[in-house]
């Protein structure tokens, strides 16, 4: 790996590559240049995990010709193929060096060990949601149980908006989750559910499942299981997985016409 | 702090911020968690999950109330009352920790004697708190080890500010609390580096590392390091500054990094008082309302200018790094000092915050003495850090109070300085919210905090903007005997009939003009910013 | 293009917790938690995310100013310093070193405290030093 960077740094291949250094005890992510090669050795997978796409993005606002190169995880290659479909990146400028984050055999929507959580204590497992379980787990619960744990886990959020601002595909210049008109401002907690179904909604198409949002989330709530669920939905209504190709999302709207097809309903599942 | 200091021997949070996570029950009074400090607000309700009791004592209704075992609203500025309320019980029920009180405390028999008369329906009468409701959080309290008290500013912004502390330090000590893992007394700090600011000498009366100015010795040790004679007297705090200024006494300031125009109590007094001063010198990154009003205005680099070293709440010294150059001519505060001294005929010449740093340390034996930025890391150490292999103190008074025993205080209620009257019928208190900070200089010009509050308001009570006919938005004009302002109403019953909410980071809404200067704690000199009276109009339309 | 991560402290409250700037041809565009800080463990509040807007705000002051008949007039720091050492000698000359006060600031870093007690204390002679953390 530190070899192949090296080349593609002496010989332009990319004019920097974004991967981990470990400074002072902790794994941080860096930006490797040819001026200091020599760094390269010190170059790691590194086990905490940064956007390293969401950063690619800023450096290609600034200079949108510039090579990058980056370490990928599953996850950040999911990122790295919506990014693509969203005009925020040009996949001609981007190297990657892709790494197993798993030690061993991932899904196709790779889950990540680094997101493994603790086991939920006692008095979450009885009010709120285990972020351990998978979205069947809550359909388990019947319909006012499941919006009452729901509500428990978002009367938590201190409105830091982590959940958004850490997202390696939240890149709009407008945010609806400031939308005045949409979710109030002021309070805390903000408006609940309305602040994250807002955001859910968004994640319809858009969310790889990373899980960097849950990992951000001050005060744990599920946040990953609830953009699962939306985009179970996306798959059942238009078959569209998120992040695992090339193809338009259904909810493209770049461009001068919006395609809004569902696959055929016989396919589709009812969507709960 | 001086209540902490005067019970323990050492005025700072006994325990960590990830501690509060392994605490039996976590009483959260006079802190609005979830907005002031939130990532402290995280350890709480990650306790709470895992099945730790909570219980909330704060005059309005806060986020963290919805998740509280027990929750009580009680009147402001009666938290000895309820504190002491809680030890009779405590008492009366046996629940003390009778081996720990033998062995490492005194003075109990005092406050054993005091604490008789305050009976749950005693206080009752003064805090407004149900009997069954004191009975239910004590007892959570009493019998939950370890408990971690945490306290903010609502706890010290009072005349009584300093028996407050005490008060909590008490229940803590009567229960066993304090040097373990898991419990303790904990001030959040209000401000970033308020601990570090103490600790470097930031107060009228000692040197670093709490060392006395009076103290004969400390003082020809830095007279020594410093190769100058030392005033041996305590100099003036910041409450008794403000009448120096107008008797004519004081005639130059020099003020770095504050607003006081907007921080400090009784914004027409303050005014009035700068205004006397011959000399004002102002060190900002913003032409707060302060400096606007300063004779030379310098300008300093942000935190990402420049490299030094925090101490937070938990008195963990953190290093920030230079991330990029200062703005415009700005320089660090350091360089900036430096070159005025030098300019006033006494040499600073450092090379680095590094050498300032160790001259400190050098300097300050028991706390920082062990520190370096090399052993700093990112991570940091936590004081006390005697020597170069001591790896910090994740919480304080483990076999031993600093001060050798704790000491328990007997403190009788005392009423704050000012309570409603016909005249100013309501009460009221001043806070933060979650988006803004302090007088807002840093936030407010924000956009992604601004959007959240771009005004200042006030939080009234749906019942009492019935009986006045206030409509949500509608402007109303507080007066107090200080002074009177206009803010926007916001319905809401977060506080109780008869409570008024008024955040204090907006300038054009300065709250200030309205709280008491005079009222202030006599020891800690802490002006009571969260009790005043005043009184409500609608603004005519 | 430059891009760099540099390790930092949150400036607001007291909790301490540990950020990343990330800087792009010497502007901070973004602050991001650092993830293995053992305050704040990848976590940050609205503050913490948007640390980097204060400092890079339009509104910062760049020059030092000295206030001549009522208006502030920028200048550079050797005039600007030495108006102040001026003022400051004169008034300790004329009313003595306890006529002087000094506000630190809880939002300045240590190093920086250290030096302004220093001043007050063995520059200008007095302990007329306090801080806002009373309010």
């Amino acid at each position: 790996m530190n070899d192949r960077v090296k080349r593609w740094l002496e010989d332009g291949t990319v004019d920097l590559f974004l991967g981990y250094k470990m400074i002072m005890g902790h794994p941080l992510p860096h930006c490797f240049v040819k001026e200091k090669i020599e760094e390269v050795n010190d170059l790691i997978i590194g086990p905490a995990r940064y956007s390293l796409e969401k950063i690619a993005t800023h450096i290609a606002a600034v200079k949108p010709d510039i090579k990058i190169g980056l370490l990928a995880r599953d996850c950040n290659q999911r990122a790295l193929n919506v990014l693509y479909i969203w005009n925020q990146l040009n996949p001609e400028n981007v190297r990657t060096v892709n790494v197993n984050c798993c030690p061993s055999n991932l899904k196709e929507h790779g889950d990540c060990s680094y997101l493994e959580h603790e086991a939920a204590g006692s008095f979450k497992r009885q009010v709120g949601i285990d972020n351990n379980l998978q979205p069947e787990n809550i359909e388990g619960y019947g319909q006012s149980q499941r919006l009452s744990r729901w509500m428990y886990e978002f009367q938590k959020c201190i409105k830091c908006y982590g959940c958004r601002n850490i997202c390696p595909v939240c890149f709009c210049q407008e945010c609806s989750l400031e939308h005045r008109e949409l979710v109030g401002t002021g309070a805390l907690p903000p408006e609940i559910p309305i602040f994250h179904l807002v955001r859910a909604v968004h994640m319809a198409g858009r969310c790889i499942d990373c899980g960097l949002c849950e990992d951000a989330c001050p005060v744990d709530i599920p946040l990953r299981l609830l953009y699962q669920k939306v985009n179970e939905i996306v798959s059942d209504v238009f078959d569209y997985k998120t992040g695992t190709g090339d193809s338009q999302s259904p909810f493209n709207i770049l461009g001068d016409t919006v395609t809004l097809e569902p696959k055929p309903i016989q396919l589709a599942k009812t969507a709960n | 702090m001086a209540g902490l200091a005067a019970a323990f021997g050492s005025g700072a949070m006994t325990n960590s911020i990830a501690d509060i996570e392994d605490a039996g029950c976590i009483f959260v009074i006079g802190s609005n968690t979830t907005a002031c400090h939130p990532l402290i607000a995280r350890r709480i309700f990650r306790a709470k999950e895992k099945g730790a009791k909570l219980i909330v004592a704060d005059p309005r209704n806060i986020q963290l109330s919805r998740f509280a075992d027990v929750a009580v609203q009680h009147r402001l500025g009666s938290d000895v009352a309820l504190l002491n309320g809680m030890m009779h019980l405590i008492i009366r029920n046996g629940w003390q920790d009778k081996d720990y009180i033998a062995q490492r405390t005194e003075d109990y028999e005092a406050l054993e004697k005091l604490l008789q008369s305050y009976t749950p329906e005693k206080v009752k009468a003064i805090t407004g708190v149900d009997p069954a409701d004191l009975e239910n959080m004590t007892e959570l309290y009493a019998t939950h080890p370890p408990a971690s008290l945490l306290y903010a500013m609502g706890i010290t912004q009072h005349t009584t500010g300093v028996d407050n502390v005490k008060s909590c330090c008490n229940v803590a000590m009567l229960c066993g609390y304090v040097g373990v893992h898991g419990g303790g007394v904990n001030p959040l700090r209000g401000q970033n580096n308020v601990q570090g600011a103490c600790d470097m000498g930031g107060l009228p009366n000692v040197y670093t590392g709490y060392q006395p100015v009076a103290d004969a010795e400390a003082r020809e040790k830095f007279s020594t390091a410093w190769g100058t004679e030392l005033p041996d007297s305590p100099g003036l705090t910041i409450t008794d500054m403000i009448p120096a200024m107008l008797e004519g006494k004081l005639k130059g300031l020099y003020v770095i990094g504050e607003n006081p125009k907007l921080s400090d109590p009784d914004w027409n007094h303050l005014n009035h008082a700068l205004k006397e001063l011959d000399f004002l010198v102002v060190q900002e990154l913003f032409l707060s309302e302060t400096a606007q009003v300063a004779d030379v205005v310098l300008p300093a680099a942000s935190v990402a200018e420049k490299d030094g070293t925090f101490t937070n709440s938990e008195r963990r010294c953190m290093r920030i790094h230079k991330a990029i150059e200062p703005v415009g001519n700005a320089l660090p505060d350091w360089q900036i000092i430096a070159r005025l001294s030098t300019a006033m005929g006494y040499q600073m010449d450092y090379a680095s915050p590094e050498e300032i740093f160790d001259e400190m340390t050098a300097l300050t034996p028991k706390s920082y003495a062990g520190m370096t930025y090399e052993r700093l890391g990112l991570d940091g150490l936590q004081w006390p850090c005697p020597d170069g292999q001591h790896p910090g103190t994740p919480y304080l008074h483990k076999d031993q109070f600093t001060r050798g025993k704790g000491k328990f205080h007997a403190v009788e209620y005392k009423d704050p300085a000012e309570l409603p009257d016909k005249e100013y019928p309501y009460f009221l208190t001043t806070g933060r919210m979650f988006a803004h900070f302090h007088t807002g200089t840093m936030t407010r010009i924000s956009p992604h905090l601004d959007v959240e509050q771009t005004t200042g308001y006030v939080t009234i009570n749906p019942q009492d903007a019935g009986s006045l006919d206030i409509k949500e938005g509608d402007v109303l004009i507080l007066s107090s005997r200080r002074g009177q302002m206009e803010a926007p109403a916001k319905i809401s019953g977060s506080v109780e009939p008869g409570t008024l909410f008024l955040p204090i980071h907006f300038g054009e809404n300065p709250t200030n003009v309205l709280t008491n200067a005079e009222a202030f704690d006599p020891l800690a000199k802490i002006p009571e910013f969260k009790v005043s009276a005043v009184n409500i109009e609608k603004l005519a339309s | 293009m430059q891009c760099k991560l540099v390790p930092s402290i949150c400036s607001y409250c007291g909790t301490g917790c540990g950020l990343l700037f990330e800087v792009i041809d010497g502007k901070i565009n973004s602050t991001l938690p650092m993830k293995t800080h053992p305050v704040n463990e990848g976590k940050l509040c609205i503050k913490g995310w948007n640390l980097h807007e204060h400092i890079n705000s339009f509104m910062r002051l760049k020059h030092p100013l000295v206030k001549t008949f009522g208006r502030f007039i920028k200048t550079d720091w050797d005039e600007a310093l030495q108006v102040t050492a001026d003022r400051f000698k004169e008034i300790v000359a004329k009313h003595g070193p306890d006529s002087v006060g000094m506000l630190v600031s809880a939002k300045i870093t240590n190093e920086e405290n250290y030096l302004a007690q220093k001043f007050a204390r063995a520059v200008i002679g007095t302990n007329n030093v306090d801080h806002c953390a009373r309010l």
